[in-house]
């Protein structure tokens, strides 16, 4: 047992030395990054959010956004009003503006990051996972695995995306972590096809038969011959995928499923402001614009990771 | 001397939807330690399978060994374990691809894809091999600081020298040398022979080189096979197959070179094309192409005569008289 415990401490050692030797590490990917001045700033964005969600009690108690004050109804942003809270009178101004039951806009903004930035993360990691791993075998194996995954994907593909999601958090009761999993299951198939194709595309090539020949086994050939060839397409579908998971999230809570009211979601804020689009479009444009600015941050921190991790790019 | 590589009777088929390649037929030959064979025929006579098949590396489920027996060092390499093959290639057996292009992974840094190898096969640390790696490159003539670059910041002379240091980088015992230098242009191609030469007399490793040009044969190798259609159709010493070539198809390849001493207007190629590999005529697979085909090489397949060393599978010679008729 214990001498297992002290071979694999030298073998991560010895890949964390090597990796420093050949040049990888993380400064020079790091400076190769900061070429990419909206990469960075995108990068720095999605921190702050970041942040904003984790830190979101200290901004906005969270009963003070989910209480209504319906005296306070669409105010415009930088209104001020008086809100009854804790059995008290408080004069609060109203940065965003207030919806239609009188809520602050720029709180439930700051506590729906939470619920939003942690589906648009989890959601493309979850799927990233599953479907990397079963594109991968499909892809690589070929034969039997291939024809079974790749059908089971089909028939997957089949189905509306927003339909299965819809099937999925109906079937497993509607939670937080359900409407994960249901977006996620709804993200596998693109997955799937993407690994595989990509895979089927490099396998062949003569660098992975010379691999093979100097001994490589086919966990080794996967992942560090094939995987980093085949990073970009990766790359884009899943910075593509972060903007679709918190629109479907959405339109999940929409129709009922998911996130519900009073729990602030930005989709969710999107989709009840639509009723007040022609008295108090500021409605609209807040969480409109915070969905946006934030898919728009990760497509381009993901080209920035793109072309810091092509080789060919280097200078 | 000892035989570093034996095989024996080695038939391998490619399956196609309802067709049968037969890419190797039969086909037998030894290597000797440290000596370096060449091994010349057109293109599809199954050079590369040849080779492939050495490391046990035919692609199932469209390619597989029907039947033959092939041993390194005595070692059963067909009825090897994965895990053994694994710690084989690379090893003992290390192959140079035909093209130094496509052969080396894009992403990875050449130092990185040495130093992979020597640490898989040596049990080196990640530091020793990666000196390891620095140190294979300059013996090929890459400065060391080089190891940190890509592929694609190198010329494809340099690339192919990278792929000849990964594939001497575990000191193999035996090198498949799979036409080195196809793809390089001609100034080069000296540079990469001269070096692999130096590289393979100092580690007295034994080459299995595999060319379509016959003077690379004569100017490198001890040794010559000539391999026709899936099997070896003459074999002998360098002297004895330059000086006097017996199967009529070596005959065929040694008059389509241009003879400096005369003056000639059109080379003279061998007639016809190589046999479809998956209808190989019956009896003599040259016979349709041969110009002293008689009526038994239609018929039968001609066995292995052995002239002293020199051995060719034709009707023309008999072992006993030595040439049966000169036509």
């Amino acid at each position: 047992m214990s001498e297992t415990m002290t071979n694999t401490m030298t073998n991560t050692s010895k890949f964390a030395r090597f990796m420093r030797r050949t040049g990888k590490n993380f400064s020079q990917f790091w400076r190769q990054l900061a070429r990419n001045k909206l990469a960075v700033l995108s990068l720095a964005l999605v921190i702050v959010f970041a942040l904003v969600a984790i830190f979101a009690d200290l901004l906005y108690e969270y009963d003070f956004v989910t209480s209504n004050s319906l005296e306070n109804a669409l105010l415009k942003p930088g209104e001020s009003g008086v809100v009854y809270y804790h059995e008290k009178d408080i004069e609060h101004t109203f940065i965003l503006g207030s919806d239609n039951y009188g809520r602050d806009i720029l709180g439930r903004l700051v506590h729906g990051a939470r619920v939003s930035m942690i589906i648009g993360f989890a959601t493309v990691a979850i799927s990233f996972m599953v479907g990397g791993i079963l594109g991968a075998v499909a892809g690589y194996k070929g034969g039997l695995f291939d024809t079974f995954i790749m059908r089971a994907t089909d028939i997957l593909l089949s189905i509306p995306t927003i339909l299965l999601a819809i099937a999925i958090v109906a079937a497993l009761g509607n939670s937080f972590f359900n409407l994960i999993v249901a977006i996620s299951t709804s993200m596998i198939p693109g997955y799937i096809r993407i690994v595989r194709a990509s895979i089927i595309q490099v396998k062949d090539q003569e660098f992975v038969e010379a691999a093979r020949c100097i001994g490589a086994g086919d966990l080794r050939i996967v992942l560090k011959h094939i995987m980093p060839n085949i990073t970009s397409p990766i790359i884009v579908q899943s910075t593509l995928n972060v903007g679709s998971a918190i629109n479907w999230a959405a339109s999940l809570s929409f129709l009922g499923l998911g996130i519900l009211p009073p729990k602030p979601e930005w989709g969710n804020m999107l989709s009840e402001a639509r009723e007040f689009i022609q008295y108090a479009p500021h409605l609209l444009f807040a969480p409109g614009l915070t969905i946006l600015l934030t898919v728009l941050a990760y497509n381009l921190i993901g080209d920035g990771l793109r072309d810091a991790l092509d080789p060919k790019l280097k200078r | 001397m000892e035989k570093i590589l034996e095989i024996r009777d080695l038939e391998v088929q490619y399956f196609s939807y309802r067709k049968v390649t037969k890419a190797i037929n039969g086909l037998t030959l030894d290597l000797k330690a440290g000596k370096v064979l060449g091994l010349v025929g057109e293109t599809g006579a199954g050079k590369t399978t040849l080779a492939l098949s050495i490391l046990n590396m035919i692609r199932s489920p469209q390619g597989k060994i029907m039947k033959g027996s092939i041993s390194f060092s005595g070692k059963d390499v067909l009825g090897m374990s994965k895990q053994d093959l694994r710690d084989m290639r690379g090893k003992d057996v290390a192959m140079i691809f035909q093209d130094p292009m496509t052969a080396l992974n894009p992403v990875l840094t050449v130092g990185e894809q040495i130093a992979e190898t020597v640490m898989k096969h040596e049990g080196l640390s990640g530091e020793e091999s990666w000196k390891k790696a620095e140190k294979m490159l300059e013996t090929v003539g890459i400065p060391a600081d080089r190891a940190k670059e890509y592929p694609h910041q190198f010329s494809g002379g340099m690339k192919q020298r990278v792929v000849i240091a990964l594939a001497l980088a575990c000191n193999p015992k035996l090198l498949l040398a799979d036409e080195p230098t196809t793809a390089l242009d001609v100034t080069i191609q000296a540079q990469v022979l001269d070096l692999m030469r130096t590289l393979i007399r100092d580690n007295g490793t034994s080459v299995l080189f595999i060319t379509h040009s016959l003077g690379l044969v004569a100017e490198n190798c001890d040794e010559v096979a000539t391999m026709y259609a899936g099997e070896i159709v003459e074999y002998g010493s360098i002297d004895q197959v330059f000086g006097g070539p017996l199967h009529p198809y070596t005959k065929g390849l040694f008059g389509s070179l241009p003879d400096l001493s005369e003056i000639t207007d059109r080379l003279k190629p061998i007639p016809g094309l190589m046999p479809d590999p998956t209808a190989l005529p019956e009896g003599c697979f040259f016979s349709p192409r041969c110009p002293h085909a008689m009526d038994i090489c239609a018929k039968k397949h001609p066995v292995d005569i052995d002239l002293g060393g020199h051995r060719v599978k034709c009707h023309l010679y008999t072992a006993e008289t030595g040439a049966r008729s000169q036509a």
